[in-house]
């Protein structure tokens, strides 16, 4: 609710005046309990430290992965398969006796990159796309706009699929797809607040100082939009995640025989009757990074106050 | 209320058109010459831009994609390269099996998610509120691959409640066949949307019932029942507004879920045809599903303003 | 005959046991059928939290106490489904803001239908929906028809507050109540619509409490002033003579810093302080800190209502002629 003015008593008898014109006093909403705001604040501040310790987390994991562990690829035939704890594997081994832990933290690097590039190309390209259609005349923002929703009227895994499928399995590949199926939600999401920033007067300032477009935009638009898109990002990684190992489920991503949790399940998929448990090992995996960036993305939005928005 | 509808055909029409040149651009970067391998190994130049003409795949790019979109227009979606069929039908009928298994995972998405989002919304602080809030989260980021294979784990292969593979059992048929063999499948595709609109739901009602005109409406003396209907009335909007999203989000999820589950839809149909390259089943499956995609985007935002009319004037 | 409303000693706190915030602290007045109470005061005064407390429409973690009797019967202790009859029927609310009182998604006819039929008030659809053209041409709408098909987006600032007045008043309850009527209007139409008020209680005869922090509306409604100020009433007198001649310090501060003409910017006198937060503690005399005539016996001991001319109670003993006239007598206008 919004607050008009206070009927003050103290000196400032102009304001006063001002304030009184209308014989208004002030209108408050009915207060709630006190005590309740300051806890909610706390929760939130935790979350907000724990899934972003987590994603840290991951995000080193997947850089120094590789470098601690064995060879996720040598297993021996007569190793395959042993169920979790069993000796030497704390995580079992797969099909080929290679051991299931050293696999998953050898696969994070890929996955991980599988999961956060696309998300920063997007944003790159997104981002301008949107800020330059919100700031530009009507015709280049119908054009840029229309593009963006045609691309917007495919299911995006679908868009994924599709790209990934014409361009051949491979991460590089895998990646150019996901960027361009994640650039119409980013550049919506740019150009929205871009043109919710334009209409506003220290908008209109900048222009009037003589400072070109593309200063604007740096200086002006983007600090102001990075809140919004940074909630929006750190959910798009936990999503791409996903799509990223669903592409190598569907063995469009990284190539065997190199470890990569997406393309780990699809291998275990066949050993599903015989040894369940295997394959929940990756699949829960990708489920827990991708519950942490979207928790993550969660309590960005509530410490930067970022205005809820309907984005699925 | 009719020129709105006929305001969204007409603004979906180019879209439409972008969509065919994107599908078909999308078949055009695949690396290599698909012609020459159709023709085969031993075929001369001659045959081989032949059999290009013949395709509609001579001539300049804009040429071909009128080829192939004039073609498409009247149903002609070309030859299956691997099983020598007209497109067409393969695509209609595993069109026909998506669209059940996207109606039966719908629903179990409604459901599940006005239940747990109105509990979530009626109970914040009680226990039902915590876990409803704490699944909504979690099935949201859920992979449907994972969620498939840990619910074929325990639902099918320990227990043999629910079979884990095609549409009908060899020697079965009908309808409560058809309940039993689709329920893990419609399941999976359908829990991420259930956590989302299980999310919306809850946040809408919470927004509504702080509205004033709730309390106006207790003033009126009318019952919470009563209450609480209108104030789910007015959530309505909010969940048009993503169901959209989500029904696309259906079209698209199947692909892993028909995989996975050997349910013969699109989705299965276009995963085939990526492992046997099979470029005309590929463009035309894309095709159909974002045509159908738009379709539904443009009923859910007339049912939207429908429901609330501020939308209509826009 | 017993008074429309009875109000004796109506306390509120909100939040519970551990730290309420104490909204009211024991507001006690009367109204007979065709009466008017305007209670005026700043926002945190309680003048909101009071027609609220009387329809109960506070949820469980506010704790009501005092009695509220309408014509005779006690409000505070009957079942809530009891107490739903009540609302609507026999206590019509005016809500503040007419576009959030009214539901976006329906047109105004049907929230009127709705409102007569689960009242009990027309039996059939079409006896209903002729009674809700007669309710929306007696708020002076022009095109009821019109008006009745519409969606409240559609309406202007004006229709829409007579739409929400038609629908308190549709079941002809014995007590209006409306909470700053005025507020979200236009100049223009805010004498029109009070205007409508008088008419309609003319028309039925209710007893109306008007709240506000205008005085402007206290000025052309009349009837009964009740001026609150932390959660009491510090003033109840007539209308015009509580306007005229303010008796406790409060009002009179209130009024002496109201612009009126030929009085310049700067020469407005102003009370000095801050009127206090909701529920906020303040010792003794709640007034005392910003008064000009406070005296040490006032921040100890709060003075209690009495009686200091002929119909005109204020909450302060030294305005008050303290000839032992300790009388917590209620005033009728």
């Amino acid at each position: 609710m919004t607050q008009i003015f206070r009927l003050r008593g103290d000196a400032a008898g102009e304001a006063l005046a001002e304030v009184t014109e209308a014989a208004n006093l002030e209108t408050v909403p009915v207060p709630r309990a006190a005590a309740d705001v300051p806890r909610r604040r706390h929760a939130r501040r935790w979350s907000l430290y724990i899934t972003g310790f987590l994603a840290i987390a991951l995000i080193l994991l997947a850089i120094i992965g590789p470098f601690i562990v064995g060879d996720p690829n040598t297993g021996t035939v007569t190793a395959r398969l042993k169920g979790v704890g069993a000796s030497g594997h704390l995580l079992g081994t797969d099909g080929q006796g290679r051991d299931m832990l050293t696999r998953l933290v050898a696969g994070a690097r890929p996955s991980m990159i599988s999961g956060v590039v696309p998300v920063l190309v997007a944003a790159v390209i997104g981002s301008t796309l949107g800020v330059f259609a919100g700031l530009s005349g009507r015709v280049v923002h119908a054009i840029i706009m229309r593009a963006l929703d045609v691309l917007y009227a495919f299911p995006a895994v679908l868009l994924a699929i599709a790209i990934a499928a014409a361009l051949g399995p491979g991460t590089k590949n895998a990646i150019i797809s996901l960027s361009v199926v994640l650039i119409p939600p980013i550049a919506r999401i740019a150009e929205t607040e871009t043109a919710r920033l334009r209409d506003m007067d220290f908008m209109e300032a900048a222009r009037a100082s003589g400072a070109n477009r593309a200063s604007i935009a740096l200086r002006q638009v983007l600090p102001n939009i990075g809140p919004a898109l940074v909630v929006y990002c750190t959910a798009a990684v936990g999503l791409c995640l996903v799509y990223a190992g669903g592409l190598s489920f569907l063995g469009l991503g990284v190539a065997p025989p190199a470890p990569e949790w997406g393309s780990m399940l699809n291998d275990l998929r066949q050993y599903i009757f015989t040894n369940p448990t295997l394959a929940l090992i990756p699949a829960t995996v990708i489920g827990l990074a991708s519950i942490i960036f979207n928790l993550l993305g969660d309590a960005l939005r509530d410490a930067l106050d970022v205005r809820k928005e309907a984005r699925a | 209320m009719i020129t709105f509808v006929a305001r969204r055909l007409g603004y979906a029409i180019p879209v439409l058109i972008g969509v065919t040149i994107v599908v078909f651009l999308t078949v055009k970067i695949i690396p290599g010459d698909p012609v020459a391998l159709l023709a085969g190994p031993g075929a001369t130049p001659v045959q081989i831009s032949a059999l290009r003409d013949r395709l509609g795949l001579g001539g300049s790019l804009p040429d071909q994609y009128w080829h192939w979109f004039s073609h498409a227009i009247q149903g002609q979606l070309g030859l299956s390269t691997a099983k020598q069929q007209p497109v067409a039908g393969m695509v209609w009928s595993a069109f026909g099996n998506t669209l059940i298994l996207a109606a039966y995972a719908a629903v179990i998405a409604i459901v599940l998610g006005l239940v747990l989002g109105g509990l979530g919304a009626l109970y914040p602080r009680s226990i039902i509120g915590k876990i409803t809030s704490a699944l909504s989260a979690i099935s949201i980021s859920a992979p449907q691959y994972s969620l498939a294979i840990v619910l074929i784990i325990y639902l099918a292969v320990n227990t043999g409640w629910f079979p884990v593979s095609g549409m009908y059992s060899t020697n079965g048929g009908g309808f409560v066949d058809l309940l039993e063999h689709g329920f893990l499948p419609a399941i999976t595709a359908g829990l991420v949307p259930a956590g989302v609109i299980a999310r919306i739901f809850r946040s809408a009602l919470l927004d509504v019932l702080a509205m004033d005109f709730v309390e106006a409406l207790r003033a009126r003396g009318f019952s919470r029942r009563r209450v609480l209907v209108h104030a789910i009335h007015n959530t309505v909007p909010s969940l048009l507004t993503i169901a959209g999203l989500q029904l696309g989000y259906l079209l698209g999820g199947v692909v892993f879920v028909e995989t996975i589950f050997s349910w013969p839809g699109l989705g299965l149909l276009v995963y085939q045809s990526i492992s046997a390259r099979d470029l005309p089943v590929i463009q035309a499956g894309v095709l159909v599903s974002a045509v159908a995609f738009v379709v539904i985007n443009i009923v859910v935002d007339s049912l939207h303003a429908l429901v609330d009319s501020r939308v209509r004037v826009s | 005959m017993s008074a429309a409303l009875s109000v004796t000693d109506l306390r509120t706190a909100f939040g519970g046991k551990r730290d309420p915030i104490r909204a009211l602290q024991g507001v006690s007045f009367e109204l007979n059928s065709g009466e008017t109470l305007v209670l005026l005061g700043e926002s945190g005064s309680g003048k909101s939290v009071t027609i609220r407390s009387i329809m109960r429409l506070y949820g469980k973690t506010t704790d009501i106490g005092g009695s509220v009797r309408l014509d005779g019967r006690e409000l505070m202790t009957l079942p809530e489904g009891e107490m739903r009859k009540i609302r609507g029927r026999s206590i019509g609310l005016v809500p503040q803001d007419p576009t959030g009182a009214l539901d976006p998604l329906r047109s105004i006819g049907s929230q009127l239908v709705e409102m007569l039929r689960a009242n009990g008030m027309a039996t059939s659809r079409s006896a209903a929906k002729a009674r809700a053209l007669e309710l929306l041409d007696a708020v002076g709408i022009p095109d009821p028809k019109r008006v009745a098909r519409s969606r409240p987006h559609q309406l202007s600032g004006g229709m829409r507050q007579r739409a929400v007045i038609a629908i308190a008043v549709s079941c002809e309850p014995a007590v209006l109540v409306a909470d700053e009527p005025t507020t979200a209007l236009d100049v223009t139409i805010q004498a029109q619509v009070l205007e409508i008020f008088l008419d309609l209680q003319r028309r039925l005869g209710m007893a109306m409490i008007l709240v506000t922090h205008d005085v402007g509306v206290a000025e052309e409604v009349g009837g009964t002033i009740g001026v609150m100020y932390a959660g009491r009433l510090v003033e109840v007198g007539p209308a015009a003579a509580v306007l005229a001649s303010p008796r406790h310090p409060y009002t009179r501060g209130l009024l002496e810093s109201l612009p009126r003409p030929g009085i310049k910017r700067g020469e407005l006198p102003v009370i000095a302080g801050r009127p206090p937060l909701t529920g906020e503690r303040i010792p003794g005399c709640p007034f005392s800190p910003r008064c000009p005539l406070a005296q040490p016996e006032c921040r100890i001991e709060r003075p209690p209502l009495i009686l200091v001319e002929e119909n005109r109670l204020a909450a302060c003993p030294i305005v008050g002629h303290a000839a032992g006239q300790d009388l917590r007598e209620k005033v009728s206008a």
